[in-house]
């Protein structure tokens, strides 16, 4: 135990889970100028920087955020941008540009490769490709168990294991789209896709990528289908200007007056929802408890159709195809599925309270990103959550954790060692799933620990 | 600038928050002991109610109480519902943008500062809770300004 301690290197930081998030707070780690700094990267899949957001290759998946928002680097919004100009994959004219998220892939690789050679000789930075196990305290710090058998310690560990890679418990027979058990469809299969959101419309372009024909049922509590994004400017907006701590109701309609005084000045919606973005996690956090619980039972599913929104080409495509039939929103709920040949599967309508029978051929789970952190497929999380180190937060979103990303332990106790970025901290840092603020959280997160 | 709808607000919530958790006070015993006009004060708590900062009981043993612990609700919260946009003048808000007739908003320097000291306010107040208001000691105030004096 002595021995392992003193090979501890000050100042040395592991990250598990190298997607997306992992590699956005190693670069912005690595800004320190601390020579002794020891960033440890661990991921499971073969690429770094995709995780499960960025590793689709298909076109149509862009990203739902324009160029101009997508820069890994809190301090240099434009990064993401002169990178596709400078490739000549974009031109200045052509903004908002809604990349292909591969190419967003592309352009995280690509700057990790170059913060890899830059820290070849220095040895600030070492990536390995292998699952996590687990992450357990030690006397000096933090030990991460590895699938090949060996383990990495540091003075700290931080997850960034983002989102779930398995379908939600009791989502019964839906599979994900793109998993083993994704297998090849008739091209007339009727296909039932559980989720209206911005996941929906993903595998909705899978689908016809895969020259499907069949009708698609997206069913969910609402049927509510995301907005398109247009072009505009965010209103301007102070602190001091929102109402914080309030009961939700409260806080509702005073956005909806705000939305309509706005709207009198000929200014969109959309920039009033956008105005609001740089103020939602402060506006989460001084919600008492009553008001966090109603907004994700009652009025999240009509915030995300308005704030999640998809780019107008896929939106112009997503309209047609429910013009033409084949994709049917259902507001509603499933009863009961029994498995034959296909899925039968009854569905009461949430207005006509009417049952209705359906056929699939096949059940996806689109029903989104936010679900029980208990039931997680990762082992790292869920290992923790075992063992009392970690726990759910009040609303099963995520991992508890303070404001300062700390894992805060099954007793109550805040953890010095175990930290989490991304949409693990969903319950503490609400929206925390996109770039824009996740490199935000990670640039303070790198001030904090390294100054 | 804090209205004196404001301080009401604030003195009732103060006076709410010395009594034992649940227990309700009349609207009379809280008007009465903190000098707030008693219609004026039941227009303030009707507004806190709806914010969910208080909770009301009708009838004889009716009354209010705060509907949450006093170290949870920030005193700019309070303020916020009661006097709308944090701004020490009328024209530095954003929201509820009052424009000066005399003055021109994109080159007025006072505006441009007072916007930054709005920001120092929501500092303030956005930090400290209604419990530590209450416990701010009055018989260290003067020595206090002693003190800096």
């Amino acid at each position: 135990m002595t021995g392992r301690a003193n090979s501890i290197i000050p100042n040395s930081i592991i990250i598990v889970g190298g997607g997306a998030s992992g590699v956005v707070l190693a670069a912005h780690l690595l800004k320190s100028p601390n020579p002794d700094l020891r960033v440890t990267l661990i991921e499971k899949r073969p690429h770094f920087g995709q995780g499960m957001a960025y590793s689709t290759l298909l076109s149509a998946h862009v990203l739902n955020v324009s160029a101009a928002g997508m820069s890994a680097y809190a301090d240099d919004p434009g990064n993401f941008w002169r990178w596709l100009l400078e490739r000549g994959l974009a031109t200045s004219e052509q903004a908002p540009v809604y990349a292909p998220r591969s190419v967003y892939a592309r352009y995280l690789k690509e700057l990790l490769d170059e913060l890899e050679a830059r820290e070849r000789d220095t040895g600030r930075l070492r990536l390995i490709r292998e699952e996590s196990l687990s992450i357990s305290p030690t006397p000096s710090g933090v030990e991460v168990a590895l699938a090949n058998g060996t383990s990495v310690v540091a003075h700290l560990a931080v997850l960034a294991t983002g989102h779930d890679e398995e379908p939600g418990a009791g989502q019964g027979h839906a599979i994900r789209m793109g998993s083993e058990a994704d297998t090849p469809l008739a091209p007339e299969a009727p296909v039932l896709v559980l989720g209206t959101g911005l996941s929906m419309v993903d595998a909705f372009l899978s689908l016809e990528q895969r020259g499907h024909r069949g009708e698609i049922t997206a069913l969910s509590r609402r049927g509510l289908l995301p907005s398109p994004h247009r072009k505009g400017n965010p209103i301007k907006l102070d602190v001091a200007d929102i109402p914080l701590g309030t009961q939700l109701s409260y806080f509702v309609g005073w956005f909806r007056d705000l939305i309509r005084e706005n709207r009198k000045a000929g200014i969109d919606w959309r920039d009033v929802v956008d105005g609001l973005r740089p103020f939602n996690q402060k506006i989460w956090q001084n919600w008492p408890a009553s008001a966090k619980r109603r907004f994700v039972e009652h009025t999240k599913a009509w915030w995300d159709i308005h704030r999640h929104r998809m780019a107008p080409e896929v939106y112009a495509r997503v309209t047609d195809a429910v013009q033409t039939g084949r994709i049917r929103p259902v507001a509603g709920r499933v009863v009961a599925i029994t498995v034959g040949e296909a899925f039968t599967v009854e569905v009461q309508s949430r207005h006509t309270k009417r049952l209705e029978t359906l056929e699939a051929a096949r059940i996806y789970d689109c029903t989104g990103i936010a679900r029980d952190i208990s039931t997680t497929s990762n082992s790292v999380v869920r290992s923790l959550v075992d063992r009392g180190l970690a726990r759910p937060d009040p609303l099963r979103l995520g991992l508890d954790v303070t404001a300062n990303c700390e894992l805060i332990a099954g007793d109550g106790v805040v953890s010095a060692k175990i930290l989490a970025v991304g949409p693990l901290t969903r319950g503490t840092f609400f929206e925390i799933d996109a770039i824009p603020d996740i490199r935000v959280q990670c640039a303070r997160l790198s001030k904090r620990l390294l100054g | 600038m804090l209205t004196k709808k404001g301080k009401y607000g604030l003195k009732a919530l103060v006076h709410l928050a010395r009594l034992p958790a649940g227990q309700l006070a009349f609207v009379g015993d809280i008007a009465s002991g903190n000098n707030i006009p008693k219609k004026f004060l039941d227009a303030i708590l009707g507004e806190l109610r709806n914010a969910g900062f208080v909770q009301s009981r009708k009838g004889k043993e009716g009354g209010y109480r705060l509907a949450r612990p006093a170290d949870e609700i920030r005193v700019g919260h309070v303020v916020r519902v009661l006097d709308g946009p944090l701004a020490p003048i009328p024209c530095a808000s954003r929201t509820l943008y009052q424009r000066c007739e005399d003055c021109n908003e994109a080159t007025c320097q006072v505006r441009h500062l007072m916007l930054e000291v709005r920001q120092a306010i929501a500092e303030v107040l956005d930090q400290r809770s209604l419990a530590e208001m209450r416990d701010i000691a009055i018989d260290e105030l003067p020595l206090a300004l002693k003190v800096q004096a």
